[in-house]
């Protein structure tokens, strides 16, 4: 998931994913990474499509 | 001294009393309780407290940890279970409302990156552990914290973060990952 979201979003390379705004989440149920959380105050959750065509 | 409130096998209930002020609660001859009004021991003690307790840890199946991701923490092995089933797929469901102490740990053998154990409540962060850095030895990350649950739907788990830029994984051991609770006070 964080590839996708740097192909996507590249200025989030160096975001602090601890702080809480943005949560990559992994339930280790065999699903794999999911947003759980995005509060970014600027860039806007990215959609299924585009996290698609990332190829990532 | 002591009067005595005694739940017989045989004869039912058995009261003895005389004056010392204290009381003792049997069960079959056995003291489960005694309550004294005065001196160091004032207070109620309990011999016997059949309280859900745990502990989990990781022994042959390690976690994943992908690049800064969240990531629940799975156990495939328990020193001991208490809790008559309230801990399944990894997860604390206490079926007896009131407040829990809860601690775990995560250990990996990273040399970079940063490393924090939480201790999450239906599914979201509830209290963050000790934030630790990968190093020559590896770094293990603790988290402890007293949680309400109410006895029916709030469950309880561990997630681990880290951000070395690429894929960690936990370590296997009863003292290097693990999860465990017990049951504090009644709401």
């Amino acid at each position: 998931m964080y590839e996708k979201l740097i192909k996507i979003y590249p200025e989030l390379a160096n975001f602090n994913f601890a702080s809480g705004v943005i949560i990559i989440q992994n339930d280790s149920d065999g699903r794999g990474d999911y947003i759980a959380k995005w509060e970014h105050p600027t860039l806007p959750e990215p959609t299924a499509e585009q996290l698609a065509a990332t190829g990532a | 001294m002591t009067s005595l409130i005694n739940a017989s096998n045989s004869a039912g209930v058995i009261i003895t009393s005389d004056t010392s002020g204290n009381l003792a609660i049997q069960s079959g001859g056995n003291t489960v309780a005694t309550i004294t009004a005065t001196g160091a021991n004032a207070g109620i003690q309990v011999a016997s407290w059949a309280a859900p307790a745990f502990s989990y840890y990781q022994n042959g199946s390690t976690t994943s940890l992908p690049n800064v991701s969240f990531t629940k923490i799975t156990f495939d092995a328990s020193d001991f279970d208490t809790t008559g089933g309230m801990f399944t797929s990894s997860r604390f469901t206490p079926t007896i409302a009131g407040y829990y102490q809860i601690s775990g740990a995560i250990l990996t053998s990273a040399t970079s990156g940063q490393y924090f154990s939480d201790i999450y409540k239906n599914g979201t962060a509830f209290k963050r552990g000790s934030m630790v850095v990968g190093g020559t030895s590896g770094c293990q990350s603790n988290v402890s914290a007293l949680v309400y649950c109410n006895g029916s739907s709030d469950y309880i788990e561990l997630y681990a973060y880290q951000n070395s830029g690429s894929t960690q994984t936990t370590a296997t051991g009863t003292s290097f990952t693990y999860l465990q609770g017990v049951f504090v006070r009644s709401a």
